[in-house]
């Protein structure tokens, strides 16, 4: 059974980073998240990603011109915001092709991260 | 695309953001602007003219709304040939940005106020390269220390904790002599420039508060220009022509 919801001032809180990637491989969901846990890993270490509270809520595909880019929106703990920031120019590569990751904004809900740097663009 | 960022707007006031190491390309030039800087400095990577080269040609017809400005990285195998070539190239470049790494260089580079920026000291060394006797130097000559981020993201994984304690002790440095220090990105293609934002974020890693990332990517660059500006009009130390 479903555990109670936690009253709304023990609730952990929470920020959504808009994010792009531009990369020469079409990546897929999984890759994606790949990419930004092991560079988090790679950093931080697996004591201070769990910290964090990183989850990937979605991601949308928006090629144009040739390019691979992809939007998405990642959570994490609103206090280790500007660390899970320093994680994205830390990813540069994947099975040896370029990619890069970069912070589009940071929002307090999903409906104003996509409203503002998902949906406008 | 939708331009990222614009410059950068803290309680009302603007900054303007500088990356002062790119790869001379049209490609970059473009995703800079749309990444929020406010200008940059190309430095070309031919090796035909990998000594000195006045770059930007391609780019300085073009109409941007961000500053370009024209580099010269000078690549020397002892100091004498490195002052030579700072001297040759100092009126055709607007930032003279020396390859450092040898300590006999990074000395020199710090002794000359001919140079700009001390770029990578730490290359291939154990130590950061520069220690108190050339912090004192470099801040006496104004000369910058670069921080390189292309640097740091193209180490493997499990050696950049080399890199970070190496930018943890330039920091140390720079906090007691109060020399310029400038990060910048080397970038060579689009994947490897990063918003000013994520970079600022980056340097709280190896211990930067925000307001010296900050100097570091706007004011540093701003004040390179105006020391390349009024350069020509300097007679001797301390003595201007007005106009």
């Amino acid at each position: 059974m479903k555990l109670k919801i936690l009253p709304s001032h023990l609730r952990n809180k929470k920020r959504y980073l808009a994010f792009e990637t531009l990369s020469e491989k079409p990546l897929n969901r999984d890759e994606v998240i790949s990419l930004i846990w092991e560079s988090a890993w790679s950093l931080y270490g697996s004591c201070g990603v769990s910290r964090f509270d990183l989850w990937v809520v979605k991601i949308w595909k928006c090629n144009t011109s040739g390019q691979n880019i992809i939007k998405g929106i990642l959570r994490c703990r609103r206090e280790e915001v500007g660390r899970v920031r320093s994680i994205f120019p830390l990813i540069n590569r994947f099975k040896g092709k370029k990619v890069v990751f970069h912070t589009l904004g940071v929002s307090g809900t999903i409906k104003s991260a996509r409203r503002k740097f998902i949906k406008e663009s | 695309m939708l331009h990222l960022n614009s410059p950068g707007n803290y309680g009302g006031e603007i900054i303007l953001f500088f990356d002062f190491h790119v790869n001379d390309d049209l490609k970059l030039v473009d995703e800079v602007e749309r990444l929020g800087y406010g200008g940059l400095a190309l430095f070309s990577n031919s090796k035909e003219n990998k000594h000195e080269n006045a770059s930007g040609s391609g780019t300085s017809s073009r109409v941007n709304s961000i500053k370009i400005y024209k580099g010269t990285l000078i690549h020397a195998k002892n100091p004498e040939i490195m002052r030579q070539k700072v001297k040759k190239s100092r009126k055709k470049a607007h930032v003279i940005m020396v390859h450092g790494g040898d300590q006999k260089i990074n000395r020199a580079a710090c002794e000359d106020p001919q140079v700009d920026i001390l770029s990578v000291p730490y290359m291939k060394r154990r130590d950061c390269g520069i220690n108190h006797v050339m912090a004192k130097k470099a801040a006496h000559n104004e000369v910058a220390i670069e921080l390189n981020i292309g640097y740091l993201t193209k180490t493997k994984y499990y050696r950049h904790y080399k890199v970070l304690s190496h930018f943890r002790e330039i920091l140390k440095l720079k906090r007691k002599y109060n020399f310029p220090l400038i990060i910048t990105s080397d970038a060579k293609s689009i994947y490897d420039l990063h918003t000013p934002q994520d970079l600022m974020a980056l340097s709280r890693c190896f211990g930067m508060e925000r307001g010296e990332a900050e100097n570091a990517l706007s004011e540093t660059p701003l004040k390179i220009i105006e020391r390349s500006n009024i350069r020509n009009k300097v007679v001797v130390e301390g003595v201007k022509l007005i106009d």
